[in-house]
């Protein structure tokens, strides 16, 4: 087994954000005809600077909570972690087994059982068909769902589908747990369980990274904390700074 | 899996860098072609979920299909029904897969957007998806096909494995053409209905529905048509028709050049396919 671990030097992304016109090939083409500018360039794209020079280390059993205003970055940096994101500059260096856990919908088919979800999450995870089949029963209890499972996700209610995408997602032995704000999901009952595993993920010398506005959750789950604005990050401070954190 | 445990992303750029991170791409989505084959599996399960027949609605609809296009047709063009049957039947099953295969292509980073957004996952992964899942239809209509075969009594003739040469030609061009599609759509909201149109078009333009002989004078204007080389290599082994020699470096040229000049587009475009979205 590896040890997890995450490093980010001078990481910069920019990207093009296109506007309504912009994604239209006929406005493109009759722009470049009656204007004479070049296919695509300059009409409704925006160019935006997501994160400027991050610098991270996060070893085993780290576990960093990322607070800053909505835009500031948060998002981007965990689907740069993830690997859907790539550097314009720097680079991204992550040991273990990575899980994200950004959009609660990801691999979720609206139309098909719980089950079949559990299973389609799964081989996005990398888990075979047979690997899946036998976590099914542990995977199925953890979501508490019962007979709902052999229901169409369309069916459930928002926490539903929360405690379904967790269970699958965290079903997966991660080493690097990313996470995006809504893990605040099912009732009371679910958080607990939700709490064990999450720990227990950190107990197998893994690391998680927490996108959070709330600071309850931040103090319950992290040990230290980073702040972004405006795609630039600060240190990677001890939780117990973070109250000097949100002043500076 | 090495991509499994240990990721590295730099932001290094140049062609030649991009080039092997597409060629990257491509080995990645190949060591997991099994998770291509579950999602192809697992959109033809969901899309007839709940229906009786199930899957095999795509059988019945397209028998239908075929039995009256081919009763209308025979008697319009005063043909024998049970060699132009089989003809017209083979023409609409084969150039539905082409069909298939390219006007989903546009769909397939569009509808992939959430997975490629917070995952590692190769991009030609769902191009795969794509491709499996008209396979997959194809499967379904092999029914009909054996039984055109056998109802104008081709099967003495047919040369199933020239046929199954010319499937996967037409499989390997039409995948760079749905690959293509996909990056522009994704890009361009409005290539799906351009490409469904040109499609379209292509259709009544090929000899799916028609003779090439009634063409007359104008038959060198067909070599120009690449669906039609297409269709020809795999319903003319089926229908013990010869298939000329030029129709194969045809095909294998475009295959080559086709995929050559994608491939490029898609090294440079790729890291940008999932800002597109």
């Amino acid at each position: 087994m590896t040890t997890a671990s995450i490093r980010c030097t001078d990481l910069t992304i920019r990207f093009p954000v296109y506007g309504a016109d912009a994604k239209s090939l006929k406005k493109a083409l009759a722009r470049a005809v009656s204007v004479g500018g070049a296919l695509g360039r300059h009409a409704g794209v925006t160019d935006v600077t997501a994160l400027a020079g991050v610098n991270l280390e996060l070893k085993a059993g780290d576990r960093l909570g990322l607070i800053g205003h909505n835009g500031s970055g948060k998002t981007t940096l965990l689907r740069a972690l993830s690997g859907a994101y790539e550097p314009d500059e720097g680079t991204i260096d992550v040991h273990g087994r990575i899980a994200a856990l950004l959009d609660l919908s990801l691999g979720i088919d609206p139309t098909a059982t719980g089950y079949d979800n559990i299973r389609l999450r799964g081989r996005i995870a990398g888990l075979s068909s047979r690997e899946i089949e036998a976590r099914m029963d542990e995977i199925a209890e953890f979501t508490g769902l019962g007979p709902f499972l052999a229901m169409p996700v369309k069916t459930y209610s928002a926490g539903m589908q929360g405690r379904l995408a967790f269970a699958a997602a965290t079903a997966v032995e991660a080493d690097v747990l990313l996470m995006d704000e809504w893990i605040a999901v099912g009732d009371a009952d679910f958080q607990k369980m939700a709490h064990k595993r999450l720990l227990n993920l950190v107990e197998r010398a893994g690391i998680l990274v927490l996108a959070t506005h709330e600071l309850p959750l931040l103090k319950l789950y992290c040990n230290k904390v980073m702040r972004m604005e405006g795609g630039v990050a600060s240190e990677v401070v001890d939780i117990r700074k973070v109250d000097q954190l949100l002043k500076a | 899996m090495e991509t499994a445990t240990h990721m590295l992303r730099t932001g290094r750029r140049g062609a030649l860098f991009q080039l092997q991170m597409a060629f990257r791409d491509l080995r990645n989505s190949f060591a997991r072609l099994g998770l291509a084959w579950s999602l192809a599996t697992h959109d033809v399960a969901s899309r007839y979920r709940g229906s009786v027949l199930g899957p095999f609605w795509i059988t019945l609809s397209m028998g239908l299909m075929v039995l009256g296009i081919g009763f209308l047709y025979a008697s319009l063009f005063n043909l024998p029904l049970e060699q132009f049957l089989p003809y017209v039947a083979l023409g609409i099953v084969f150039f539905g897969v082409m069909t298939g295969t390219i006007n989903e292509g546009c769909d397939t980073f569009v509808q992939a957007s959430g997975m490629l957004s917070q995952t590692s996952l190769p991009m030609l992964t769902f191009v795969w998806r794509t491709v499996f899942r008209n396979l997959i239809n194809l499967g379904h209509h092999l029914v009909i096909v054996v039984a055109v075969l056998i109802f104008g009594g081709y099967w003495k003739v047919a040369d199933p494995a020239l046929a199954l040469a010319g499937i996967l030609l037409m499989l390997l061009n039409a995948s760079w053409v749905s690959l293509l599609a996909g990056i522009a759509s994704a890009r361009y909201r409005d290539i799906p209905q351009i490409v469904g149109s040109v499609m379209q078009f292509a259709i009544f333009m090929t000899p799916v529905f028609w003779l090439p002989d009634r063409f007359g004078k104008h038959q060198v204007y067909l070599d120009l048509n690449p669906f039609y080389h297409l269709l020809q290599a795999v319903r003319g082994p089926l229908m013990g028709q010869p298939v000329l020699a030029h129709t194969w470096v045809v095909l294998v040229s475009m295959a080559v050049l086709g995929w050559g000049a994608t491939f490029l587009i898609f090294a440079r475009t790729r890291r940008r396919i999932v800002h597109y979205l």
